[in-house]
């Protein structure tokens, strides 16, 4: 080894161990979910929605009125390595029902579908090897979708080797399905799922993120993963969004040019666990719901395709109220068309409609509400959750240069500068100035007095530069077919001369 | 407050669509004034900070708080018709703007308003404070494109331009402080009461050698612009500024340190022409300026690396203008100065950074 690389190494080294964070904020909402989980009545009627965030399953495998098996596959992504979709109980197939959903009637909690067929896995492994089946049952029992490309929050290749997988177990965004929550009881299964993703691995690192607290229980999983050398703690402060994946994987010096970085979350080594370790499909989820207007936030114990509704009626008591699907930074309304559970979901955040203007608002002393500058009064308060509702809070303004946006941001990009770029059209300097780096959590728009959406700004400019950075490849690939077709041309017609 | 809601409900259509459709932006600006607008988030993040541009202005009005109790008590009820000339005449030209460009009108001027009045000579003419002020807003923001587009302060482009219009009237219309218990709170002294008039500020004065008490600068007891007299008012309220992050405590230790530091220097080198740091920190617009007019974050640089050169320059530019030029007094200078050199300051800033970012991820 060279002086230089071995100073290179040594520099890779002293970063992977030192993980510096920067910005976050904590958007304390009242309703934080316990961590106890709540089993939910079996449903006998379930609608699984066709598309969730990153997945649109359009390849269907069942027909109408057919009568499927609990695991039975339903439909696949064709776009994302055909991650299926499974059914969660057994029942009667309606694919006309509802628009946009699988519906199954009648459905039941039968004994799930049986195991793969050891003929057909013994075909597998003389064509794949050991490696290649795992990825396959991976996928087919419904755990790939668990998995992220830290980066880009796409589907990874399953066939793909990664740098490093980063498991987190920290959900800091108010109010998503929490790590320890999730591992109530479950704790060897999530050790066997570690090694079990190890086992997919030659001598990549799995990083294993922490929230930075001395409670008992991160005790208790710190002692179970002692003697994983390949596992490497990394403690994080408790401070949303520093549980993501992107952010993670930057500050620890993975580079996306050194191939993917896959990320899971809890559910993720779980199911990994269930369908490597026992073969077994992934059926259940365990989401949160909280926020204001819900009855005893908790974490349920449900399945992709359970009614909202049944939820709503149990849950939620708060008549105006916009139902979440996810956090309250990034997560989407769920219109009155949804009307199951998608695969993806993570947790049900409630929020009050904005309902009364206050009178002379701007000038109350302000006790009930916490602002990132500390211009009320509630600085003087110990932290508190308050109690948010969907309403602006101002009106649209000019940038005023603030820069409350750059502190927060945990990307170390320049919110306002992008923005300013975005104005003037500069589409050339947005990219320059790394909008694509943007993990989406939302703290800019929340916390900039000019009520300025930068998120939604910066979603639209990464897809924008993304079209024209397809649209120009595709353009340098026609000539270079032009080009090679004029060649090929050229020297027919010497030889003919 | 219901009646008044339903008052503003009854006569939106007429701003709206009906006869006063021209004034749209003056009837949303009082709507909003007395009643939080009604708009709802519809994407992601679903809930958002209740720190609005209205609040963070009146953030400023309240750490002014300080500094116009002071400048009632010493130079009279004067101030209050100083206060009101300036907000309808600044107010005017925003309006006739927001209504020219049919847009909002902006909560920035609420501020100007009342920082103008506060960095002239007490006893100036009510037309000069109309003119200016209506100057300021008109060339030093609406011409730039409105609050959030501005290069200059616009309190101190239109202090600039009284300065240089009118050299003799500023020079002529500072006051005696009152030094009664009950200070100068029931009278109104105008440039017509000639005992009350001063001919020079402590600055002036200490140019020919004769430094007023430092306790008298702290306190406030002493001649000056209106609200930049009283040291610790100022200091008060540039604190809760700083704790409150609406003014950026970087710029300010910027400028302060590099004035004591540089000040200091040059004390030590040439006592005869820059006196003692700790009296010439109290004196003048400096605080003033430290605390409240560079500190505006739409004309200072918006990168931390580029406040502290700002706040630098400000502070040396300041001392060397006091030392070694033929006017006493450069904060106005110096920070009209340092906004020009803002944008560059950042943009040699920016474009470290973004080489940094060019190798991440």
């Amino acid at each position: 080894m060279s002086v230089l690389s071995w100073i290179e190494f040594e520099a890779t080294e002293k970063r992977k161990g030192t993980v510096k964070l920067k910005g976050g904020y904590n958007v304390l909402l009242q309703g934080r979910p316990e961590s106890t989980v709540r089993l939910m009545p079996e449903p006998s009627v379930l609608y699984l929605p066709l598309r969730s965030k990153r997945f649109a399953f359009s390849e269907l495998s069942v027909k109408e009125g057919e009568y499927v098996n609990a695991g039975d596959i339903l439909a696949r992504d064709p776009d994302n390595f055909g991650v299926p979709l499974l059914a969660p109980r057994g029942g009667k197939v309606r694919l006309e029902k509802v628009p946009g959903h699988i519906v199954i009637e009648d459905a039941a909690k039968v004994q799930e579908h049986a195991d793969m067929a050891e003929e057909e896995l013994l075909h597998l492994e003389q064509e794949m090897g050991a490696g290649g089946i795992k990825r396959y049952k991976l996928v087919t029992l419904g755990a790939w979708e668990f998995f992220y490309d830290a980066y880009t929050g796409a589907v990874p290749d399953p066939l793909g080797t990664p740098q490093a997988i980063i498991v987190s177990i920290a959900s800091l965004e108010p109010f998503v399905a929490r790590g320890d929550a999730q591992l109530r009881n479950r704790l060897l299964n999530f050790t066997r799922g570690l090694e079990q993703l190890q086992s997919l691995l030659e001598y990549q690192p799995i990083y294993l993120v922490m929230p930075d607290v001395e409670s008992e229980f991160v005790n208790l999983l710190r002692n179970h993963i002692r003697g994983y050398a390949w596992v490497k703690i990394v403690e994080i402060p408790l401070r949303y969004p520093h549980d993501h994946v992107a952010i993670l994987a930057r500050r620890l010096g993975l580079k996306r040019s050194n191939g993917p970085i896959w990320a899971v979350r809890t559910e993720g080594v779980l199911a990994t666990d269930r369908a490597l370790t026992l073969t077994k499909p992934c059926l259940i989820r365990i989401v949160s719901i909280g926020g204001i207007g819900v009855n005893s936030p908790a974490h349920l114990n449900v399945m992709p395709g359970y009614p909202i509704k049944m939820i709503k009626e149990r849950y939620v008591f708060e008549p105006a109220a916009r139902l979440i699907n996810g956090g309250i930074l990034t997560g989407e309304p769920l219109g009155a068309e949804a009307l199951g559970l998608d695969t993806e979901c993570r947790g049900l955040t409630v929020l009050p409609e904005l309902e009364d203007r206050e009178f002379l608002g701007f000038i109350r002393p302000g006790w009930d509400r916490s602002c990132y500058a500390g211009c009320f009064l509630s600085s003087l308060r110990v932290k508190f959750h308050e109690r948010f509702t969907t309403g602006m809070r101002g009106e649209g303004r000019p940038c005023i240069s603030c820069s409350f946006c750059e502190d927060v941001c945990p990307a170390g990009i320049m919110p306002h500068l992008i923005h300013k770029y975005l104005y003037r059209d500069l589409i050339e300097e947005v990219d320059m100035a790394r909008v694509d780096l943007c993990v989406e959590c939302g703290l800019c728009s929340f916390v900039c007095p000019s009520k300025i959406d930068l998120r939604q700004q910066f979603i639209d400019a990464k897809a924008l530069i993304e079209q024209e950075k397809q649209e120009l490849r595709k353009e340098q690939e026609r000539q270079e077919k032009e080009r090679e077709e004029q060649a090929a041309t050229k020297s027919v017609e010497e030889k003919d001369a | 407050m219901k009646v008044l809601l339903k008052v503003f409900e009854a006569v939106r259509p007429t701003f709206e669509q009906g006869k006063l459709k021209a004034f749209k932006p003056l009837y949303e600006a009082m709507e909003n004034f007395f009643f939080a607008p009604s708009t709802t988030t519809t994407t992601a993040p679903h809930v958002r900070d209740p720190l609005d541009v209205k609040r963070l202005m009146s953030m400023v009005i309240i750490a002014l708080l300080p500094s116009i109790a002071a400048s009632f008590y010493f130079f009279g009820l004067r101030m209050v018709a100083m206060i009101i000339v300036s907000y309808a005449a600044g107010g005017a030209v925003e309006v006739i703007f927001a209504i020219v460009r049919k847009e909002n009108i902006n909560e920035g001027f609420l501020v100007t308003g009342m920082l103008f009045p506060l960095i002239l000579p007490p006893a100036l003419p009510l037309w000069m404070v109309g003119l200016g002020v209506a100057f300021g807003v008109f060339v030093g923001k609406e011409l730039f494109g409105g609050t959030g587009r501005n290069l200059f302060n616009p309190a101190l482009v239109g202090r600039c331009f009284l300065s240089l219009a009118y050299p003799k009237t500023m020079s002529a219309s500072w006051l005696e402080p009152s030094r009664d218990l009950a200070g100068r709170l029931l009278q109104y002294v105008d440039a017509s009461s000639v005992d009350a008039l001063s001919s020079a500020t402590p600055l002036a004065l200490a140019k020919q050698g004769e430094f007023a008490s430092l306790s008298h600068q702290l306190f406030g007891s002493v001649s000056g612009s209106a609200g930049e007299t009283s040291a610790i008012a100022i200091i008060l309220g540039g604190v809760f500024l700083l704790l409150t992050r609406v003014a950026n405590w970087r710029t300010v230790v910027g400028i302060l340190g590099s004035f004591a530091l540089l000040g200091g220097v040059l004390h030590y080198a040439h006592p005869e022409k820059v006196g003692p740091v700790l009296w010439h920190l109290c004196a003048g617009g400096l605080l003033f300026g430290a605390f409240f007019m560079a500190t505006d974050p739409v004309s200072s640089p918006i990168s931390n690396a580029g406040k502290w050169c700002y706040g630098i320059m400000i502070g040396c530019v300041t001392v060397l203008i006091r030392g070694f030029t033929g006017y006493v007094e450069g904060v106005t200078f110096a920070i009209l100065l340092g906004n020009i050199f803002a944008p560059i300051l950042d943009e040699m800033v920016i474009a470290v950074r973004i080489r940094r970012l060019r190798s991440e991820g």
